[in-house]
């Protein structure tokens, strides 16, 4: 087992006039440079658990440790969030300034970054997100998908190690989407950022290193990918959708064909499919 | 009553640095008992031509023609071409602005002009059209969940008793269990006998629920056939920066393989049964 | 397509006056303003319209743009004209009608104080059509720093100020958007008489309010994920300077001010 960056310990959270924990004894355990999925329907706690790792949500009961940084205590937010940077769900509510790069230098003047290194870290993140031609742009005038862009280039500029994306791709069209993931994609592999993603997306988390599903407040299951979406009538009963491919498994294996169990794509439906009729 | 779009061309903010070319030369008939899908990425000219649909947008060159009535004729009463073509906007759940439940699906058969029982009726008949109790005539819409939200929306349109029905990305920002709920509803609403434009991303969504299918791309119209024609194209959709469903990448990953399922699916149940047949009984 | 609004009437360009620090343009303006005040007469006036026009030449602006920038202050201009010419009793009778009299005192004040307001409406005009939105708020926050010692939110009403040039044009769109979609249903903005009118807003004006809460709820969420804690300790990405230029321009208006000044001692009015 590699080094834990994020560590929950029974964690428990409830609103302020809410009759039931959002959150109700979720511990859980990231390790550094993984690409964790969360997933769960509306209300099942997935927003309120990305908040409490970067200390927007402080909470009543448990422990978190986020690379070290005990994430449960008030006094020690800001040290949290500049670990754990958060890219939210619509592009518009989190774009503060009217110009591209004083956006992206938001979180370091925050910081009281030295105006110098300001404009060099500005330079260097919105090229890491391919956004340096838009740098005096007016963010109204962007899509989507470059204003997601230009929000992560925000969060990258504060050197986090872990980015959390909070259903970053929920209000995007298809394109938009993808560009969304692949930066995100390209985040973990190239500069070993840590990356808990949340969606309703089931073809995103199925590139995703571990699969989270919440379910009322809980995690209801968690694997990799292939073992948490084996079985669609569980995975429907938290509201969620399996991947076509291992619906279509699954209704075939109940019709008696004997494919594998752990069918996800496309390509690996063709080639078993091929297999059974050549076995035949 | 059919609608009947004749080279349209829509430009917008001509002579200015911003003219763009949002619709180019667009001729279609969305016809009585339709469930189309308007598709194409952004920027390809749905909302434009949606927004042509009930004369939110006057035609400047071309025409457009709802049950023979031409829109761009002056004089022209808008709000029976309004009611005709009911148009739900994409998160419609933020349009909302009433009290209660009751007078903001109410709002749009008062200003038709009906009288209060007539309205009150409307109201109630629309609301168990999506799929909601008479408890919520009282509540205000701010206080209820997104998903109620939306379809409290919806109801709004449909108590103007419209016969088509335009939605623009009605499930954009739902659950998957939310979006299959709505998805069901707009299903039943069609089979009530009101024509749908759906405007989706979601091939798969098309693939399940549509008979006819639009592709827009550059403001012209690409495809505008049957799903199993338009998915036949799945170059050129992918050219488009488009997909097709996952069921008809299936069939064509097995025909490279060389197992051919037949020409023309692209419902999953379709696939299933072609696959057991050819897989299954041997 | 409300998107390509621009905010304010700031006139790009890459001029002397473009380039100088906001804070000087600020500055410059207030006094400017000073200047105005502080003439007693036309030949000061005369010398401040000079150093205007040179100073509208310098900024490479269009004079048609500041001609029109005077059209809405216009009414105000000719009001005060007349409340001035009708109701000055002092001096020589020119003209009289009825219970109107002019006088020459009174025609002298009326063109005294009209030709004031159009000197003050250009030199703001300069600072606005010169000066973009966010450097005016850089500017004022800096200027305003001082006072913060006197616990006055500088900071935060810059902050304030910036966000809602930043939220305008995402505002704006959503109430076309929020417009279109009542009047699929049957609203009508246009026709009416002005009760009616106000009437059919409200369904307007209730969502975009709705939703200006919910994404200054969000936006703030966004704020803090990203360590704001208000004004304390920050530093910017943009750095105000002054340079040669800001020097030239603070001296002239020095000048300005001294030649007015001398005017005053001298008795040229």
């Amino acid at each position: 087992m590699g080094e834990a960056i994020i560590e929950a310990k029974d964690v428990e959270f409830r609103y302020e006039g809410a009759e039931e924990d959002a959150v109700a004894g979720v511990s859980l355990r990231v390790e550094r440079g993984e690409f964790v999925a969360v997933l769960g329907r509306n209300g099942s706690g997935k927003s309120t658990l990305a908040k409490l790792l970067n200390a927007l949500n402080i909470p009543q009961k448990g422990e978190i440790w986020v690379d070290g940084i005990a994430a449960h205590e008030e006094k020690n937010s800001l040290e949290v969030r500049k670990r754990c940077g958060m890219v939210f769900q619509n592009p518009d509510n989190q774009i503060v300034a009217t110009v591209v790069e004083e956006d992206c230098a938001f979180g370091l003047e925050n910081l009281g970054v030295p105006p110098e290194e300001i404009r060099s870290r500005v330079d260097r993140a919105l090229r890491d997100v391919g956004m340096q031609d838009y740098a005096e742009a007016a963010p109204h005038m962007l899509s989507g998908g470059q204003k997601q862009r230009v929000a992560v280039a925000g969060v990258l500029a504060m050197r986090p190690k872990i980015i959390v994306f909070d259903e970053s791709t929920a209000m995007l069209d298809p394109s938009g989407r993808r560009e969304v993931f692949a930066l995100a994609e390209e985040l973990n592999r190239r500069d070993g950022i840590t990356i808990v993603w949340i969606t309703h997306f089931m073809d995103e988390a199925l590139r995703a290193g571990r699969v989270v599903v919440m379910d009322a407040g809980r995690i209801a299951l968690e694997g990799a990918p292939r073992a948490v979406f084996q079985n669609p009538e569980q995975i429907r009963k938290m509201g969620l959708d399996a991947p076509p491919m291992a619906q279509l498994a699954a209704q075939l294996r109940a019709e008696g064909l004997p494919l594998r169990a752990d069918i996800m794509t496309v390509e690996e439906m063709a080639v078993e499919l091929c297999r059974l009729k050549s076995v035949n | 009553m059919s609608i009947e779009i004749r080279e349209l061309t829509h430009i917008y903010m001509p002579g200015t640095p911003f003219e763009t070319r949002a619709l180019d030369n667009v001729s279609l008939t969305i016809h009585d008992g339709d469930f189309v899908g308007v598709i194409g990425h952004t920027g390809s000219g749905k909302s434009t031509l949606i927004a042509h649909l009930n004369a939110l947008i006057r035609p400047e060159v071309g025409h457009v023609v709802v049950g023979g009535v031409d829109v761009g004729e002056k004089g022209q009463s808008l709000i029976e071409i309004r009611r005709e073509v009911g148009l739900v906007f994409q998160y419609p759940e933020y349009q909302l602005f009433e009290e209660t439940v009751e007078k903001d699906v109410g709002f749009g058969p008062r200003n038709l002009g009906l009288d209060e029982e007539a309205v009150k009726t409307r109201v109630r008949e629309a609301l168990s059209q999506v799929g909601m109790g008479a408890d919520a005539l009282d509540k205000s819409p701010f206080e209820l969940s997104g998903g109620q939200k939306r379809r409290v929306a919806i109801a709004g349109v449909l108590a103007m008793k419209p016969g088509t029905l335009v939605l623009d990305e009605p499930t954009a920002g739902l659950d998957p269990a939310g979006r299959e709920e709505l998805l069901a509803l707009i299903q039943g609403i069609h089979k009530s006998g009101v024509t749908v434009v759906m405007v989706t991303h979601s091939m798969d969504d098309a693939a399940r629920l549509c008979n006819r299918l639009i592709v827009l791309n550059h403001g012209r119209v690409a495809f505008d056939a049957a799903p199993g024609e338009v998915f036949r194209h799945a170059e050129e959709l992918r050219q488009m920066g488009l997909d097709v469903p996952e069921c008809v990448k299936l069939v064509q990953a097995l025909k490279a393989r060389g197992m051919d399922l037949g020409d023309g699916l692209y419902r999953m149940e379709d696939v299933r049964a072609a696959i057991e047949r050819k897989v299954g009984k041997c | 397509m409300l998107k390509n609004i621009t905010i304010g009437q700031y006139f790009p360009g890459n001029s002397f006056v473009h380039r100088l620090d906001p804070r000087t343009k600020l500055l410059w303006t207030v006094g400017l303003i000073v200047a105005v005040f502080l003439s007693g007469g036309f030949a000061g006036f005369a010398v401040i319209f000079g150093y205007v026009l040179l100073a509208a030449r310098m900024s490479k602006i269009h004079p048609r743009f500041l001609i029109r920038g005077l059209r809405p202050v216009l009414y105000i201009v000719a009001f005060t004209f007349l409340l001035n010419i009708f109701f000055q009793g002092e001096g020589a009778p020119l003209f009289s009608w009825k219970f109107i009299t002019v006088t020459d005192m009174g025609l002298r004040r009326a063109a005294f104080l009209a030709v004031r307001l159009v000197l003050l409406i250009t030199a703001s005009q300069l600072l606005t059509l010169t000066t973009s939105a966010i450097s005016l708020t850089d500017g004022m926050e800096s200027l305003m720093r001082p006072l913060t010692r006197l616990r006055f939110p500088a900071h935060e009403i810059a902050m304030m100020m910036s966000i809602a040039l930043r939220f305008i044009p995402t505002l704006m769109e959503e109430a076309d958007k929020i417009m279109k979609a009542q009047m699929a249903r049957g609203a009508d903005f246009e026709s009416g008489n002005l009760f009616r009118r106000a009437k059919a807003m409200v369904p307007l004006l209730v969502p975009l309010f709705v939703s200006a809460f919910r994404r200054a709820d969000e936006l703030a969420m966004a704020m803090e994920a990203r360590c704001y804690h208000g004004g304390e300790g920050r530093t910017r990405l943009r750095q105000l300077r002054y340079g040669k230029n800001d020097l030239c321009a603070a001296l002239s208006l020095l000048a300005l001010v001294a030649v007015i000044a001398l005017f005053n001692a001298l008795g040229v009015f």
